[in-house]
């Protein structure tokens, strides 16, 4: 056929129109050529429908060819059902009348139709209805823009966000396990340890009931040294089932903004009985407007009260004057500070305001080879009977729980050794 | 000798029975006191205890003890560096002793249950009188054959 390519002329050729005059047709012709090439030439699809014509396609530009990798020989003249799939078509056709009847422009942001070569293709379509005020006829203008890598792109994207998302719940539950699975191997561990603990006063108590079932002698002056003694040994082995029940029990904490001065100060009257004992100094400095971390004060006073009473016992082991020193300090971190005594990665980030706890005593210091060993559960250097050596993995556990790190130290110019409590203020970033 | 003289108590009018001499080792003082005063309440028995391992050899050397109960945990010296410090005092080789521990063993599978270790007798704690007078009276005379 000799005419271009437009899908007007198409139309006009099936004998729909009135033919243009002869006289006219050749600058008619040659200004729809330039048209054509115009419409031809856009980066974008362009398509034409006449609504007239139950939305029979008359403009189906080069774009749109590749795009739908159907020549315009094969489109126009033809309505979606002809080309597209029932899905697509049926959805094409229920968008376009919807866009007539409002009779305003439309965007479809995203929308698909399958291409035989090309498989899926993205499309964002803007609609116009029109009305051709030469022909009359009710006109339907498509303009679609290949978003296919944008939207593979964003699928990718979020693909692998939810993947991300995924290896993070996995990285979760996986530290949950972990340490749930420490939890128990530690419980395994203590096991023999616990049975230890409790069998002695167990021991003691049997042999409390044996004297006084073969026969009670009212004026027995072993006696009350019997039953003050069964009495002892039922605390201890309270005391120790508790330990244990505390150290495996559920981490979850019911934390809020805490002021850290009361706190202290309720630690130290907790713990008077022993420093008054153990003839102690103390002294507890608090900077002024401390940030307030999040805590569970229970648990943490606990982490306090362990603290306090080993730096008691190591005093007492000492000949020096016991003096027991409590600063609370904070600071923003400028850098990330190294902490080779971590077992964790940095808690901290830059920026963060922490809290430092640092408490100091006057006692006999921790050996090199001790050091090592201090946070594992059940590890102590006290007799039995003084100490299940729970105290500093269960202060620990407490600390990380706070998303806190702890460290212990040899004081460096004189004996005695420093606990390092560091906590994080609340981010306000959230 | 004037170091070997035995230990004699009143046990009835008519007879004149000799205590035997047990000597406790166990850092668990309470333990101790309430052992000491079971096994002595009859008058079968004459106990020393001693709460510190690291004084065990000397204790047992001044107290001669018929039969020893050696606590296996204690600080500083426990059960089995005494034993073996014992094992190699030639005063005091010869004398039986039962281990005592509240750890648990494969041999306590029942109560009355007496576990061998090293050819020692082990008893667990808690442990009832019964038992424990049975395995003093055991070691006492397998020692005596």
């Amino acid at each position: 056929m000799g005419h271009a390519n437009g899908i007007k002329t198409q139309k006009i050729s099936r004998g729909k129109k009135k033919k243009p005059s002869p006289s006219s047709r050749p600058r008619k012709k040659a200004s729809l050529s330039y048209l054509q090439s115009v419409i031809d030439n856009l980066p974008v699809a362009l398509f034409a429908k006449d609504v007239t014509d139950d939305f029979r396609f008359i403009l189906w530009n080069k774009k749109q060819e590749s795009i739908t990798t159907l020549p315009r020989e094969k489109a126009l003249g033809k309505r979606d059902h002809e080309i597209f799939s029932a899905e697509s078509a049926d959805y094409f056709r229920e968008v376009d009348e919807a866009v007539v009847k409002r009779g305003k422009i439309a965007e479809i942001p995203e929308e698909i139709i399958d291409t035989e070569e090309g498989g899926e293709v993205y499309l964002r379509t803007v609609k116009v209805p029109i009305q051709d005020s030469e022909t009359g006829h009710s006109l339907l203008i498509g303009i679609s823009e290949d978003i296919t890598d944008r939207v593979k792109a964003r699928e990718q994207l979020e693909r692998l966000n939810q993947n991300l998302s995924e290896k993070n719940r996995e990285l979760e539950s996986t530290q949950l396990q972990l340490i749930q699975a420490e939890k128990l191997e530690s419980i395994g561990r203590l096991a023999a340890g616990v049975a230890h603990e409790v069998k002695n006063p167990l021991a003691l108590l049997l042999m409390g009931v044996e004297y006084i079932s073969s026969g009670i002698d009212p004026d027995d002056p072993n006696l009350e040294v019997i039953l003050s003694e069964m009495n002892e040994a039922i605390e201890r082995a309270d005391q120790i089932v508790r330990g244990l029940v505390d150290f495996s029990s559920d981490r979850q904490l019911t934390r809020e903004e805490t002021d850290l001065q009361p706190l202290i100060e309720h630690v130290l009257l907790m713990t008077r009985h022993e420093l008054t004992r153990g003839s102690v100094k103390v002294s507890a400095k608090f900077q002024k407007d401390l940030p307030k971390p999040l805590l569970d004060s229970r648990k943490f006073e606990q982490v306090l009260i362990n603290l306090i009473l080993n730096a008691i016992h190591a005093m007492a082991e000492s000949d020096n004057a016991s003096e027991l020193s409590i600063k609370v300090t904070s600071k923003t971190l400028d850098k990330v500070e190294l902490n080779e005594g971590a077992r964790t990665a940095r808690r901290f980030r830059k920026g963060d305001t922490v809290i430092y706890i640092d408490v100091k005593d006057t006692g006999t210091g921790i050996s090199k080879k001790n050091l090592e060993k201090i946070f594992d559960p059940f590890f102590t250097t006290k007799a039995t009977g003084h100490g299940t050596g729970l105290g500093l993995s269960v202060v620990r556990k407490i600390v990380e729980l706070h998303d806190g790190e702890i460290s212990i130290r040899n004081r460096l110019i004189t004996e005695g050794a420093h606990a390092r409590i560091t906590l994080v203020a609340p981010r306000r970033d959230g | 000798m004037f170091d070997n003289v035995l230990t004699y108590q009143r046990y009835s009018e008519n007879t004149i029975q000799m205590a035997t001499k047990v000597l406790a080792i166990d850092d668990e003082s309470g333990f101790t006191r309430l052992l000491k005063l079971n096994l002595e309440k009859n008058g079968e028995y004459e106990v020393r205890v001693e709460n510190d391992s690291s004084l065990a050899q000397t204790a047992a050397r001044e107290f001669k003890p018929d039969v020893i109960l050696l606590d296996l945990v204690m600080p500083g010296l426990d059960g089995g560096d005494v034993s073996a410090l014992f094992q190699g005092d030639p005063l005091l080789k010869d004398i039986p002793i039962i281990m005592l521990t509240a750890l648990v063993s494969q041999g306590e599978t029942s109560e009355d249950a007496v576990a061998i270790a090293g050819g020692r007798p082990v008893l667990p704690k808690p442990v009832k009188m019964e038992t424990l007078t049975a395995c003093i009276h055991e070691v006492l005379d397998a020692a005596a054959e």
